[in-house]
């Protein structure tokens, strides 16, 4: 458990973050999620006691960052960003010698290190020199590194930066697997990569907290209306009154058409509204052949573009939207069956396979 | 106790894995072989004086002083700039070894590192001494002075280091620093007022080296080498964790 309050940190004249707070529970993963040059590392660093906060405090499993800092070290295993290693050691070398730096005891350290290695994957490389690994391989040394000593609490800074997409694959599984026993935090920029393993985002612009919740919490209070994708082909082959006939429905907002595929339109729709019953009535009356309808909530991507462009009056999309998250968290049951349909709905959608990865 | 071995071994193992460390013994034996051809020239020389020991040579030649002001920036001038430059210090200080830990470790090794320099030098008395006396007393005293000015100049580096992030910048740093140590018998020479120049007369290092190197082993002279140690040290722990204020 780690328990972040009131976290300042100023570089000169730079407030580099600002009064950040948080509390993150055994088998809970928290993603820091925030455009580059947010604040994350500098908050991230604050937590693991590299950085001392200007103000607030850090108390890892019940032991003051700043008061018992030998103590609370212990608990937490750290993976900075780059992930820094000895290029002049071999793997298994570098793993012993973390664990005595770790201070674990002596009988401990060598089954330590044979789950870490294992637990890694690492086993083909053991005795390889650190120089000579590939990205990949050094991203998962620095974190059977971090997960060594068996930490309590991990904290993981951008762990799948530069790594090709099938060993972000492998990363992801494993910091799944790391995150159900232990306190995981990580930073990111990658939204997908929020999407699947965070239960709960914390979304950083200019050194605040801008927003708070699950992903799907996020996704249901945003100030975008959902949207519904229809592909269609009319019989007399045009296009324009369909989106005529479309935004008569009761509940659209907008519609406009799709420019990749032809007889694909694009409608907005109020939150509340479910037009897609009018849509096939409509369909079957007008005699076009429906070939897709499918409906998507605003994706946690278009979310945080909303969030972190939102210039000049910082105050009022953060009050907006900690007015919504205690909402979310009242109404968190009701909703959830709501929020499900979608996902499944989503693979179907197209924007789903433009993955920033 | 286990994290700052583990940071020693670390650290020595680092040392004899790089080839820096072997350029720099390279040198160093090279430089101290000269000090050795100048002892046996000596010593071979019919019109020497009988009572001086030669090997003041070894702990009193330009070539001592050579070594001296050239190797120790380059045993730490990586120490701690390398590990700011690579990131790795940021592990370091998260794990629960405290900064003073790890400065005194890496200190350590160093000064292990020094020894491992001049151990072949050992070599120098004992081959002399099977075709000549040896007298061991100056000899012990003048190995003392290069570990007291060694351990000096070392922590002298290891500040250096602290504070740069580019090695080059360190060793610079060191050198300057080092040079104001050899500069205090000169502003002694111009100060006015007895008391000045007995002050500034008592860290001239030459004549420390002088007299160790003929067995005088003065107290305050060893004591002048460890406070200023611990000085440089205490330095650069603050360096250290000023760093992450900054």
């Amino acid at each position: 458990m780690i328990e972040a309050r009131g976290l300042t940190r100023r570089f000169g004249d730079l407030t580099a973050v600002r009064d950040v707070s948080f509390q993150v529970e055994d088998g809970e993963i928290l993603g820091l999620l925030g455009p580059n040059g947010a604040g994350k590392t500098t908050t991230l660093r604050m937590l693991t006691g590299f950085l001392p906060p200007t103000d607030g405090s850090v108390t890892i499993a019940g032991h003051d960052l700043l008061d018992e800092p030998a103590v609370a070290r212990r608990e937490l295993g750290y993976l900075p960003e780059n992930v820094a290693l000895y290029p002049e050691m071999r793997v298994a070398e570098y793993l012993a010698f973390r664990a005595r730096l770790a201070r674990l005891p002596g009988r401990e350290r060598q089954p330590a290190i044979d789950r870490a290695i294992s637990g890694c994957l690492l086993g083909e490389v053991k005795d390889q020199i650190i120089g000579t690994l590939s990205k990949g391989y050094r991203q998962r040394v620095g974190l059977a590194a971090a997960i060594l000593h068996g930490p309590k609490v991990l904290i993981l800074d951008e762990p799948t930066v530069g790594l090709d997409p099938k060993q972000i694959i492998s990363i992801r599984e494993l910091i799944r697997d790391l995150g159900r026993e232990r306190t995981l935090i990580l930073s990111t920029h990658i939204l997908p990569e929020v999407e699947q393993l965070c239960q709960r985002v914390l979304i950083i612009d200019r050194g605040r907290v801008i927003a708070e919740g699950t992903p799907a919490e996020l996704q249901g209070h945003s100030d975008l209306s959902p949207e519904l994708v229809v592909t269609l082909v009319a019989s007399d082959g045009t296009g324009a009154d369909a989106i005529e006939a479309l935004t008569a429905l009761e509940g659209m907002q907008h519609v406009s058409a799709d420019g990749s595929v032809t007889g694909r339109f694009r409608a907005r729709h109020v939150r509340d509204a479910d037009p897609r019953e009018s849509v096939f009535r409509l369909a079957v009356e007008r005699g076009w052949t429906l070939l897709e309808m499918s409906q998507r909530r605003p994706s946690l991507e278009e979310l945080f573009v909303q969030l972190t462009t939102a210039q000049g009056e910082p105050t009022e999309p953060a009050g907006a939207l900690s007015q919504g998250s205690s909402e979310g968290v009242a109404s968190e049951t009701e909703p959830s069956d709501e929020v499900e349909p979608t996902d499944d709905v989503e693979p179907a959608n197209a924007e789903k396979g433009e993955d920033p990865q | 106790m286990s994290s700052f071995l583990a940071l020693l071994q670390r650290e020595l193992r680092a040392y004899f894995v790089s080839p820096l460390a072997w350029a720099v013994s390279t040198f160093f034996l090279f430089v101290q072989g000269l000090s050795f051809l100048m002892i046996v020239s000596f010593l071979s020389d019919p019109r020497a004086a009988g009572e001086v020991t030669p090997f003041v040579i070894l702990f009193t030649s330009f070539f001592f002083w050579i070594t001296l002001i050239f190797v120790t920036p380059m045993i730490t001038m990586r120490l701690v700039s390398e590990e700011r430059r690579s990131g790795t210090l940021e592990i370091l200080l998260t794990s629960p070894l405290s900064e003073t830990q790890m400065v005194l470790a890496k200190f350590c090794a160093a000064m292990i590192f020094w020894c491992f320099l001049w151990l072949p030098t050992v070599l120098y008395p004992l081959i002399i001494e099977r075709y000549s006396d040896v007298d061991w007393g100056p000899v012990s005293s003048g190995y003392l002075g290069v570990l007291g000015l060694g351990s000096m100049f070392l922590a002298v580096g290891l500040f250096g280091s602290s504070f740069a992030k580019n090695q080059i910048v360190a060793a610079a740093a060191t050198f300057a620093m080092m040079m104001v140590f050899f500069l205090v018998p000169w502003f002694g020479s111009l100060a006015t007022g007895e008391t000045l120049q007995l002050v500034f007369g008592y860290a001239d290092l030459l004549s420390h080296m002088e007299d160790f190197s003929k067995g005088i082993v003065d107290s305050r002279r060893l004591v002048y080498y460890l406070t200023t140690t611990a000085l440089f040290l205490f330095l650069t722990v603050r360096a250290v964790e000023a760093k992450k204020w900054r």
